[in-house]
């Protein structure tokens, strides 16, 4: 599957079927409404080349209705969507290069294994040798050759899925559109597709890929940035590691995984390094500034496994507190300390020893593992 | 299980026997009956022939069940045709106007047969259309009271299809007619052809538009078994009447039987 | 690209909603065309002017009106026929299942595709005057004339009504019960409930929708049934379509034909209006 399998005599439908040289996906101010209500508000949003962009949110966010207004199914009522460069907000789906893999996998029933993968190559008028070979590609990537003369309902739900990603492979798309892809299939292959598409982009690196779900485990494993939608609006974007580690707001910090969120008071604007002054309680903590003027309160977001109950190179914040609970799990011990009037979470992954409960308890944490965000509760 | 008690339930069932007994096996093993009655002057038929189906496979009657096949075919051809276009092009208008259409669509299956016959005898009896006389104005009778069915058919089977297929279907790249031909026609295939089974079964026993329409040379059979049966040939009558049931069944079971009727349903 | 994304959505014109044009023509041609000419030729007369006292005269013609009250009385009461088999014969086949059951719903389903004159031949052979019923009476007792004589009448329709059109009771009934949990019923009688109770308190009500949707279908289908009139060609029992076709055809007053058509032609509708509110409002 590289993009000089298809060197040979090009003409212009088989053009369609170019291979996917890598394309952005550019979202300018798209906006979409239903009915009249607004279900996207105005989407300014850039997808490089190349990337996993995970579009994540609870339902009813609008990613859904984002990716829809990329692959042409719903028209925006404002705005423009580019696909490498090109307009193609006025484009019927079936211009715009791209392909689709769906929660429910929508293989066409009367249709063999084979013919399906071979269904995008054929509506495009693609010539017979090529079709060949590109199905063969296809469905060796996914590991489901053997299976080419099958019916879909021969398959299990994991195998079907399989299909159905070959079957969007194969077209070549510019973009892959990838709408809550496992959340038909149960916990375990769920996971085993995740590693399995992660392996896929690896192989393929020029394969843009948009992917929508509602599950931040699987957009945490697989993306290389994150956008975050709620109530229909962009609420946070970065790469993934960094929206991890310092949310920019409560809503991101919550949905991304679980949160310790302090209350403090910026003590000195003075930025050093990026960095400023900030008072937890009894305790002066250095973290990334937000521009914020002194005086302002904000809320510390650390994440439970960034804090340590020993101090060590780089963790240079301390907070104080005491011991509520202590829970060993074997691998990991969950600890509460309560720190002024909040309870933190810990999770380490190794102690000493098994600290006292309602012992007075030393926690640390790296400046670059944590946020300055906004008290309010929503953006 | 709602009744209990084993004298409970036999008293109900025979209630169910008799009432499925009398009131819907009767009628048909009495018509099977007669159609083989050699006479019939006691309580029951007696004496065994075929004489009136080899009077059905000749002369007046052959004409009609050849009439009654055509006509059938011809009007649920046509049925479909129409009304599959009509449920597929109904998805590219609005909400409103899709439910408008949709109930205009249905109206000839409300009116009564004889007024279509009747309208169609008046409209067609003049210029610019002078279709009196021939069996074109059957088999559109027929076309008219049938095409709401064809409609309703498709429309039910459209409506259960997950928009998933076509979607994903243009965004592979299919055009909407390859897309129609390749993905959508194939998945409501069994809605389609039940649409085509209960077309040609209605118009098989079509029979208040046809007396009003019908040439003298294009007569169906449900016409044919009338004309026999208010003779007093009642027999005969009984023989055509199997004829007709035993067509009307076996294109029923056999489209029942299809491939493409059963591929929808397995997958 | 800052222009083209300042510029607003282009609007392609979309000629997707033309493609209902051709069946739409074919609808307009063969259906409503021939009905908008009936409506004309009732009200024009012969001469070809307006002729409302001719339209007058047969509204207020005995036989139209004997018509009507007929087509109304048998319709009801072959309504009611239907709902009381089609909710005793659901009942047993969802709830007091026998061996055969399913066999039994599909032999009474083929009814929906069978002609409906079928039923009056059968019953001539079955309750007609040289038919079993009468045959067995007369030699059983004896008897010089037939003494059965319902067929003739309008019992006779309304029988072969209620056998035609209570299956189209009985499938969405039986539709309704299946979606009812079984096990509220067993729950019920463990508790001492009476079949009957658990009939009135949990299977009705739950059937009332599909029964409102399914009885409103009989009412239009009664109303507008022809077959099982003509076959039973009782000199008493003239409906409304026999009507239209005995004017037509038999005595070819083509205007009084119009004017009683038009009349069924309401009738139909109204009950089609009804049916339609009664489907969608019940049936969600």
């Amino acid at each position: 599957m590289t993009a000089a399998a298809l060197g040979d005599g090009r003409t212009a439908t088989q053009d369609l079927v170019r291979a996917g040289a890598a394309s952005t996906v550019g979202f300018d101010k798209v906006s979409v409404a239903y009915r009249g209500a607004v279900v996207l508000k105005p989407l300014t949003l850039e997808v490089a080349a190349g990337e996993i962009l995970a579009m994540i949110g609870p339902s009813g966010s609008g990613k859904t209705t984002a990716l829809r207004a990329v692959a042409g199914f719903v028209r925006p009522v404002s705005g423009r969507i580019r696909v490498g460069g090109t307009d193609v907000t006025d484009l019927p789906p079936y211009e715009r290069g791209l392909a689709m893999v769906v929660q429910n996998y929508a293989l066409f029933p009367h249709m063999r294994v084979a013919d399906n993968v071979a269904f995008g190559l054929r509506a495009r008028g693609a010539a017979r040798t090529l079709i060949e070979s590109r199905v063969d590609d296809a469905l060796g990537v996914v590991g489901m050759r053997t299976f080419r003369k099958r019916y879909p309902r021969e398959l299990s739900g994991g195998q079907q899925q399989r299909v159905a990603i070959a079957r969007a492979l194969a077209v070549r798309p510019r973009v892959l559109l990838l709408d809550e892809p496992l959340s038909a299939l149960d916990a375990q292959i769920r996971r085993s597709m995740v590693e399995e598409i992660a392996r896929l982009h690896a192989d393929l690196p020029d394969l843009t890929i948009l992917y929508v779900t509602h599950d931040q485990s699987e957009a945490l494993t697989l993306a290389d940035r994150i956008a975050i939608l709620k109530d229909g609006a962009l609420c946070a974007v970065g790469r993934t590691a960094d929206l991890y580690r310092r949310p920019p707001n409560r809503f991101a910090a919550e949905f991304l995984g679980r949160a310790n969120l302090l209350p403090v008071v910026i003590e000195d604007d003075r930025s050093v390094g990026g960095m400023v002054a900030v008072r937890a309680g009894a305790d002066r903590l250095l973290v990334a500034g937000d521009g914020a003027p002194a005086g302002t309160r904000r809320l510390l977001c650390v994440r439970p496994q960034h804090l340590t109950l020993t101090a060590e190179l780089g963790y240079s914040n301390r907070i104080g507190g005491r011991l509520r609970q202590v829970h060993w799990q074997g691998e990991l011990t969950h600890l509460v300390a309560e720190v002024g009037d909040s309870l933190v979470r810990i999770v380490a992954t190794r102690l000493p020893a098994l600290p006292e409960r309602g012992g007075a308890v030393d926690m640390f944490f790296a400046p670059g593992d944590a946020s300055l965000i906004p008290e309010e509760a929503g953006v | 299980m709602l009744v209990w008690s084993r004298s409970g339930r036999f008293l109900v069932w025979t209630v169910a026997a008799l009432l499925i007994g009398v009131v819907f096996l009767a009628p048909l093993a009495v018509i099977l009956a007669a159609s083989f009655a050699a006479q019939w002057n006691g309580a029951l038929p007696s004496g065994f022939t075929l004489e009136h189906y080899r009077a059905a496979g000749t002369g007046a009657s052959g004409d009609a069940v050849f009439a009654s096949l055509a006509t059938g075919v011809a009007a649920s051809v046509l049925a479909l045709l129409s009304g599959t276009w009509a449920a597929l092009a109904l998805r590219a208008q609005g909400p409103a106007w899709s439910r408008t259409l949709g109930i205009l669509f249905f109206v000839p299956s409300a009116v009564p047969s004889v007024s279509v016959g009747l309208g169609l005898l008046v409209a067609f009896s003049q210029r610019p259309l002078l279709l009196n006389g021939t069996t074109a104005i059957v088999i559109l009778a027929h076309f008219v009271l049938i095409s709401a069915f064809s409609f309703g058919n498709v429309s039910a089977g459209l409506a259960r299809l997950p928009p998933d297929f076509e979607e994903v279907a243009s965004c592979l790249g299919a055009r909407p007619a390859y897309r129609l031909a390749k993905v959508t026609l194939p998945l409501i295939a069994p809605y389609v052809v039940a649409a085509f089974g209960l077309s040609f079964a209605l118009s098989m026993g079509e029979l208040g538009a046809t007396v009003m329409v019908y040439p003298p040379g294009w007569v169906t059979l449900p016409v044919a078994i009338f004309g026999l049966t208010d003779r007093g040939d009642v027999f005969s009558g009984a023989a055509l009447t199997m004829i007709l049931v035993g067509v009307t069944l076996t294109l029923l079971i056999g489209l029942e039987r299809l491939p493409i009727a059963a591929a929808g349903r397995r997958g | 690209m800052s222009d083209l994304a300042a510029a607003p959505a282009a609007a392609r014109p979309n000629l997707n909603g033309l493609w209902v044009a051709p069946p739409l023509i074919v609808l307009a041609l063969s259906f409503l065309y021939p009905l908008a000419l009936i409506a004309r030729s009732a009200v024009l007369g012969e001469t070809g002017a307006p002729d409302w006292s001719g339209v007058l005269a047969t509204l207020d013609s005995r036989p139209f009106l004997n018509a009507l009250l007929n087509t109304g009385e048998i319709a009801v009461a072959s309504t009611a026929g239907c709902l009381a088999l089609g909710l005793a014969l659901a009942l047993i086949l969802a709830f007091v299942p026998f061996p055969g059951a399913p066999l039994a719903a599909r032999l009474i389903d083929t009814f929906i595709a069978l002609p409906t004159f079928l039923i009056t031949l059968a019953f001539t052979f079955l309750y007609g005057s040289a038919g079993i019923l009468n045959g067995a009476l007369t030699q059983g007792f004896g008897l010089a004339e037939p003494p059965v004589h319902f067929l003739y009448s309008a019992w006779g329709v309304i029988l072969a009504e209620v056998t035609v059109y209570s299956p189209f009771v009985l499938r969405p009934l039986l539709a309704a019960f299946s979606l009812i949990d079984q096990s509220q019923i067993e729950v019920a009688g463990l508790l001492g409930a009476r079949p009957w109770r658990i009939v009135r308190s949990v299977i009705l009500p739950a059937a009332l929708p599909a029964a409102i949707a399914g009885g409103s279908l009989c009412l239009l289908l009664t109303v507008n049934e022809f077959g099982i009139v003509l076959f039973i060609g009782a000199k008493g029992v003239i409906t409304l379509p026999l009507l239209i076709y005995d004017k037509a055809i038999q005595e070819s007053d083509y205007q009084a034909a119009c004017v009683i058509a038009i009349v069924n032609v309401a009738l139909s509708l109204g009950l089609f209006g009804l049916y339609r509110v009664a489907a969608r409002r019940l049936g969600g």
